[in-house]
């Protein structure tokens, strides 16, 4: 069956287009990929929910990791690398703790970012982090309420970071400039602009 | 001993190679291999067939082993677990021995595993067939050793599996000792409350069979008895048994002892006067007993037990059992010995220890419990009188949640990787339990498949979810308790929705996995049956043989060889003692003539081998003013130990004998140049 009605108008287009699954809609390379990046057993995942009920993230926001895991089993490697839920895991490792089929779901996650960044899809906040890391070591820099309240408690108003050997920076640089990575950052938000 | 080479004629042998339809023409190349094997010294005859098993495939090799006087027949096939017997039988219906028969595995071992290397396959079928002609060509005839079969049987493990064989081995005919480690029969079946899908009550059904077997005179029943050791094999087992010391003795055995009218008649007054409280096992630890004690009312026999470990031996129950005289505080446990000539195992199952998946809190939180524990509060006859009860507070819960495949299906190397089988619908029956008992009460049953395998269950589902249990699809990936009230937070994913759910209820009932208990591997070792990876007992052949086990005379009944609910284990149980009873009912049974022999002219008698001998069938005997090794053939089981081992090559393994074996190595070593 044609998949497109050939509406005139490209908003009904859109609206009413077919969101069946079709076989054409996968890539089996991607799975391949997602488990050899990911090192574990994507595969196996029987849809039972643990990982998602275990999710400290799915109650705040639409992101369902058994879903993704699905899509990495059907190969729906577009749906999967474009969805923005991508970027909410939080890298807890709950559901990898839980998983009753000792899969990791988080590396999943994490092998499909890989996949996504290689395609220049990261959002605009973990561009940021890199530039800020590249700058000054941390992706949550430390600041003067930060800096009152360590105080408060007895501490130095820095920590033993690169906040207090800024010297080791360049060192945190060579390893970012390694990877390309600060290059693309800075090109992806200027693109974004 | 056997006529080793007694003939020294030229062996003629005959090859044939199976197609097995496809499964070994699809990659190896059967004209080849019977074309190779017509080149092979001693080969009379070359020929294939579509399917050798078949009559028509089995005539041919009799047919030629008339037209060619051959002396040894060698088929190219399956794996002889599967047709060695068929061949063996063909190779007789020629007028050869069938012990002249040698069969060549070029399917499990080859077509099968070399399914896309055609040439190499057919390359590996033609080295198996040129190893397989060079035993043939060295085969003796062999006479296989009919042993008489002792009529009595012996079931371990009073269940309901255990007591259906019994009953059935008992029907039959034949004197049976049910042997039982607890103090009662009826096992886990007694601890329910109802059965699914009829919602008979358990103990209802079950207690007429128990007292049928404590009635059956063909039945000796052996309770608080345990397994020590068996020696022997089919028709022969000597079995010890350890009769632990009940501290309590039987009318019988008081009248035995000249006691007039004493031994115990369950009237119970020790009971009252015992100052010891343990909990009751029974009840899983939920109700008290005493150190002298009955699991419940309903026991068989109904004879009271002591707690030695327990017990302070304070001697009250000893004056208030009075002229009965049937307590005996310094009773110890007895040993005995009894022969059968086959073995039903129906050892069964044990909880899966849930606490170990600590994301549902077994054992923290104090409204979570298993549904072993459910059956007894919601049993009639349980601790709380069959009203369902919060332990943390008494009050009766409204919405129940019930976790599914808790421990099941679980490949992280803590639960188990197999499905309990009948967690599912002991849980449908649990949430109909609710609805029934408590009005307004809601089960939430988490689960992920509904498997509801059996005749009427899929029925019984529909009836559930009518009566207005809530199904939620997703498993609970953990479970948080409100420390206040005590309520608990169930936590998954509604995977039909898609939305993490958070659902507070009142009680949480765990459908655990199920493992085999714990004394089920020292008895697997005792009667010799191997287990699967996962402990259960291993069957002779999945399908086609799941009663059986790989030692013969040893069957298998009920969960300890795989979950099952009640009617599979009754209907395995009857398998097993029909299997049971026909070697009892044959009289005797033949043995693969695989014994080890002396040759006594070169045996020395020194006597090394009798300690290697794992089935002590070695012994030195005085023949002629000199001393050797003579085996007794029925409990050799020919492993080879001793022929390997001694020293001077005096053991003669029959049908793996050295010159068999040397014979085999040269053709493959040697490619067949002799």
């Amino acid at each position: 069956m044609a998949r497109s009605k050939n509406y005139q108008d490209p908003k009904l287009e859109e609206k009413l287009k077919d969101r069946k699954y079709y076989a054409t809609d996968s890539n089996p390379d991607f799975l391949k990929e997602v488990e050899k990046i990911g090192q574990t057993i994507a595969h196996m995942c029987y849809q039972c929910g643990t990982c998602t009920g275990s999710c400290p993230s799915a109650p705040r926001s639409s992101y369902r990791i058994r879903l993704f895991m699905r899509k990495a089993v059907l190969g729906l490697e577009e749906e999967a690398l474009t969805d923005p839920d991508l970027w909410l895991c939080t890298t807890c490792y709950s559901c990898t703790d839980r998983c009753p089929r000792d899969i990791a779901p988080t590396d999943v996650i994490m092998a499909m970012r890989n996949l996504a960044a290689k395609r220049d899809i990261v959002p605009r906040n973990f561009l940021q982090t890199v530039q800020l890391i590249y700058k000054s070591g941390h992706g949550v820099p430390n600041n003067d309420v930060n800096r009152a309240a360590r105080v408060k408690l007895g501490l130095e108003a820095e920590p033993e970071t690169t906040h207090k050997y800024p010297e080791y920076i360049p060192g945190i640089q060579k390893i970012i400039d390694h990877y390309e990575l600060k290059a693309k950052a800075d090109r992806l938000v200027a693109q974004g602009e | 001993m056997a006529e080793v080479n007694k003939k020294e004629e030229q062996p003629r042998i005959g090859v044939f190679v199976c197609h097995c339809g496809t499964n070994i023409a699809g990659s190896v190349n059967i004209q080849d291999v019977m074309d190779y094997a017509k080149t092979l010294p001693n080969v009379a005859v070359s020929d294939e067939y579509q399917y050798m098993c078949s009559t028509p495939g089995q005539g041919k090799i009799a047919d030629a082993i008339k037209e060619h006087n051959l002396t040894g027949i060698v088929v190219a096939a399956c794996s002889p677990r599967l047709h060695e017997p068929t061949f063996r039988n063909a190779t007789k219906a020629g007028g050869l021995n069938p012990f002249r028969f040698e069969m060549a595995n070029i399917r499990e071992q080859n077509s099968w595993v070399h399914m896309h290397q055609p040439e190499e396959a057919t390359e590996k079928a033609k080295d198996a067939v040129r190893i397989a002609v060079a035993k043939a060509s060295k085969l003796e005839d062999l006479y296989p050793k009919s042993v008489p079969v002792e009529k009595t049987a012996m079931v371990v493990g009073g269940g309901v599996g255990g007591m259906q064989a019994a009953l059935d081995l008992a029907d039959a005919g034949i004197k049976t000792y049910l042997v039982e480690k607890t103090p009662t029969i009826g096992g886990r079946m007694s601890q329910l409350d109802k059965t699914f899908p009829t919602l008979d009550c358990s103990q209802c059904i079950l207690t007429p069979k128990m007292v049928d077997v404590f009635r059956n005179e063909n039945i000796e029943l052996l309770t608080y008895t345990e397994v020590e050791e068996v020696a022997g094999y089919i028709g022969n087992f000597d079995v010890t048994l350890r009769k632990k010391a009940r501290g309590v003795i039987t009318p019988d055995e008081a009248e035995a002892k000249g006691i007039v009218g004493g031994g115990c008649t369950g009237c119970g007054d020790c009971v009252a006067v015992c100052p010891v409280i343990k909990p009751n096992p029974f009840e899983l630890g939920m109700a008290p007993r005493k150190a002298i004690y009955v699991y419940h009312p309903q026991v068989v026999p109904l004879i009271y037990t002591v707690d030695f470990d327990s017990c302070v031996k304070c001697g009250l129950c000893v004056e208030a059992c009075g002229d009965k005289k049937a307590i005996d505080l310094e009773m110890e446990d007895e040993l005995m010995t009894v022969k059968v000539g086959t073995v039903v195992l129906a050892t069964g199952y044990e909880i899966f220890p849930i606490e170990k998946k600590f994301e549902w809190g077994y054992k923290n939180f104090d409204n979570v419990i298993t549904s072993l524990e459910f059956e007894r509060l919601i049993c009639a006859s349980g601790p709380t009188g069959g009203k369902l009860i919060r332990p943390s507070d008494g009050d009766k819960p409204k919405k129940v949640a019930f976790v599914l495949c808790a421990g099941s299906r679980d490949t992280t190397g803590i639960g188990k990787p197999y499905c309990s089988r009948f967690c599912c619908m002991y849980s449908l029956k649990h949430a109909h339990q609710i609805i029934e008992k408590m009005p307004g009460a809601i089960p939430y049953i988490f689960y992920m498949d509904i498997r509801s395998f059996g005749k009427m269950y899929e029925e019984f589902y529909y009836r559930i979810q009518d009566e207005g249990a809530k199904f939620i699809r997703g498993r609970v990936a953990n479970i948080t308790e409100d420390p206040e009230t005590k309520n608990l937070y169930v936590h998954a994913e509604d995977t039909l929705l898609g939305r993490p759910v958070d659902l507070e209820v009142d009680m949480v009932v765990l459908a655990a996995a199920i493992q085999p208990t714990a004394e089920t591997e020292k008895t697997r070792r005792l009667f010799g049956v191997s287990c699967s990876q996962d402990g259960w007992l291993l069957e002779a052949h999945p399908k086609l043989n799941p009663c059986g086990t790989t030692t013969a005379g040893v069957y298998l009944a009920g969960v300890c060889q795989g979950p099952k609910d009640i009617p599979d284990t009754v209907a395995q149980a009857e398998g097993a003692a029909s299997a049971a009873s026909i070697p009892i009912h044959k009289g005797e049974v033949e043995l693969e003539p695989y014994f080890a022999q002396c040759i006594e002219e070169k045996c020395a008698g020194c006597g090394l081998c009798v300690p290697q001998c794992p089935y002590s069938a070695l012994a030195l005997v005085e023949k002629d003013g000199r001393t050797v090794m003579q085996v007794t053939e029925a409990k050799c089981k020919g492993c080879g130990t001793c022929g390997g081992f001694c020293p001077g090559g005096a053991i003669w393994m029959q049908h793996f004998a050295t010159p068999q074996i040397v014979a085999q190595i040269d053709a493959f070593l040697l490619g067949g140049e002799q």
